[in-house]
């Protein structure tokens, strides 16, 4: 009897499964948008409750350095912190919460190699974060003048600030447990780097040890080329940032690569 | 080993005298009679008290250590910026006077975070009835879930004040007002953390509670400023916040000064307070989303 004639043949693909990596990726983006109040509304509040703050009360016209005021010099920073924190939070989520839905264990038996499920999970975080950056710059454009004197750098840094962020996330969503791990990361980890980054202070203002300090800090060197390619004021330069931030995103995706395809606390 | 199962089932049988076998037959002759239960069901009362605090307790890095680390960074980056440049009403440094503001922030923010997501957890998770079908009151239930919020808001407080005392001289001008203002504060942003758990369907709408009421109340509450510094129509607007009020008088427990008059914070609190006691309170008493 031959075989009957409606059985469809195997998919076949060749050296990425693109179905598969599209389909990881546009998931990561629905678990995002699902929660949208909370994950697109949330840094436009915190962005505008902190320029309120510093505007409104203490007057926008103090200048950091010649002809830089203080609002504009804020503003950028508040969008790379957005940007970079969603990143961070979108990654971390996704993956913690597949390991603690056990759905991981369908991604795991997907044919889908290591380096796309990790691919998955980075890139949906950034296109999050693209998107929460987006949307709390035009916020903050509506308030603050936001001259856009080097797009390709702000380009550039948005997307190497992103990466390492979602890099971040991602090794702290495998490393944790339970959610209490993955908050405690949050706060004396990521917090703490993104906080004291330069966001909100010229590093002129700290004291000798904090400016040594800072300079470990890569995070500062996110936000200082990204708010340079803003308003052209940066204490940097862009190249440096560039490429410390590219290295060490490089060594951090080596990383995470190797612990997905070693199975690091999502396989048995 | 199956043989065994009955006897092992009992789970005393091994090592019970023999006369306790008399006991339990006629225990099985005749059922306990109900536990009587007074006008308030003290013990219903304290165990879902208990089982609200335990809760944060649990996960004490989240609950109490992220609010101290938050707290300090918020110091670390306000006077970094802006600690020079800033003249207080009160004539005290500008660490001493964010230091109780950013405190009260604290309390605030967690005593509404234990209410809401203790009552949309049960909700989503669908184990609320295990809350409304034992003999528990409305009335005890609102009380219950308020003095877990009002539990932890003053436990934040106390922790993140201990840890600020480090870096920022903190005076005591009246540690009973301080206390009133601590613990009215907790008080309203857990009843608002209720009637907002109780309305909420998802976690995604007490989030945007949380994200467009409650922080916005909180950061604009004269928290990182004194509200003289505010242009005069927003000067009077902020007098209509109830949460201006909180900051307010717990920072003159702490500074002696404060930019409204203290008698009448405390009114007004306390006045808030009871006008959110009884919506709360009839929410859970009519089932308002909480029953089908």
């Amino acid at each position: 009897m031959p075989p009957p004639a409606t059985l469809t043949p195997p998919r076949r693909y060749g050296r990425v499964n693109w179905l598969g990596l599209w389909s990881h990726y546009r998931r990561g983006i629905r678990r995002f948008l699902d929660f949208a109040w909370e994950s697109l509304g949330g840094p436009c509040v915190f962005t505008l409750m902190f320029l309120a703050v510093f505007v409104v009360a203490f007057g926008a016209e103090r200048e950091v350095a010649a002809g830089v005021t203080y609002t504009g010099f804020i503003a950028p920073g508040l969008v790379m912190f957005s940007l970079c924190y969603t990143a961070f939070e979108c990654a971390g989520f996704s993956v913690l919460d597949d390991k603690q839905n056990r759905t991981v264990e369908d991604l795991l038996a997907a044919p889908l190699t290591p380096l796309e499920v990790m691919a998955g999970y980075l890139l949906s975080a950034m296109a999050c974060a693209a998107m929460s950056g987006t949307l709390v710059g035009l916020v903050v454009a509506l308030f603050v003048g936001l001259p856009l004197q080097a797009p390709l750098t702000i380009l550039g840094f948005a997307l190497l600030g992103s990466l390492l962020f979602a890099l971040l996330g991602a090794l702290v969503g495998l490393w944790a447990d339970k959610w209490e791990h993955y908050s405690f990361a949050d706060s004396f980890l990521v917090l703490p780097l993104g906080l004291l980054s330069g966001t909100f202070f010229p590093i002129a203002s700290l004291p000798a040890l904090g400016q040594t300090l800072i300079a470990f800090n890569p995070v500062f060197y996110v936000i200082d080329g990204f708010r340079g390619a803003f308003i052209g004021y940066a204490e940097t330069t862009a190249w440096q940032g560039l490429l410390l931030v590219g290295l060490l995103n490089l060594l951090l995706a080596a990383l995470v690569w190797r612990l997905f395809a070693r199975g690091y606390k999502i396989k048995a | 080993m199956i043989a065994a199962r009955p006897t092992s089932a009992l789970p005393c049988s091994a090592s019970r005298p023999i006369s306790a076998g008399m006991e339990m037959r006629s225990f099985s002759d005749r059922p306990p009679a109900p536990r009587v239960i007074g006008a308030v069901n003290w013990r219903g009362l304290w165990t879902l008290y208990l089982k609200e605090v335990r809760r944060f307790l649990n996960v004490y890095t989240q609950t109490l250590l992220a609010p101290i680390v938050t707290t300090l960074l918020f110091l670390a980056i306000f006077t970094l910026a802006l600690g020079r440049s800033v003249q207080t009403a009160g004539g005290v440094g500008y660490a001493e006077f964010l230091a109780p503001g950013l405190i009260m922030m604290a309390i605030m923010q967690n005593a509404f975070a234990n209410t809401s997501s203790s009552l949309v957890i049960a909700k989503v998770q669908g184990n609320i009835v295990d809350m409304l079908m034992p003999p528990l009151s409305a009335s005890e239930l609102a009380l219950a879930h308020a003095a877990g919020g009002v539990t932890r808001g003053v436990l934040v407080g106390v922790a993140v004040g201990l840890a600020m005392w480090a870096f920022v001289p903190i005076g005591l001008h009246s540690p009973w007002l301080i206390l009133y203002f601590a613990i009215n504060a907790s008080l309203m942003l857990a009843l608002l953390g209720m009637i907002g758990g109780i309305w909420a369907e998802k976690f995604d709408h007490i989030a945007a509670v949380t994200n467009f009421v409650i922080t916005p109340l909180s950061f604009l509450s004269g928290t990182f400023y004194s509200i003289e510094r505010l242009p005069d129509g927003w000067e009077a607007i902020a007098h209509f916040n109830p949460f201006f009020y909180l900051i307010d008088g717990f920072r003159y427990g702490f500074i002696g000064h404060a930019d409204g008059l203290p008698g009448i914070g405390a009114a007004v609190v306390l006045a808030v307070n009871l006008l959110l006691w009884i919506l709360a309170y009839r929410m859970i008493a009519t089932g308002y989303r909480l029953k089908a």
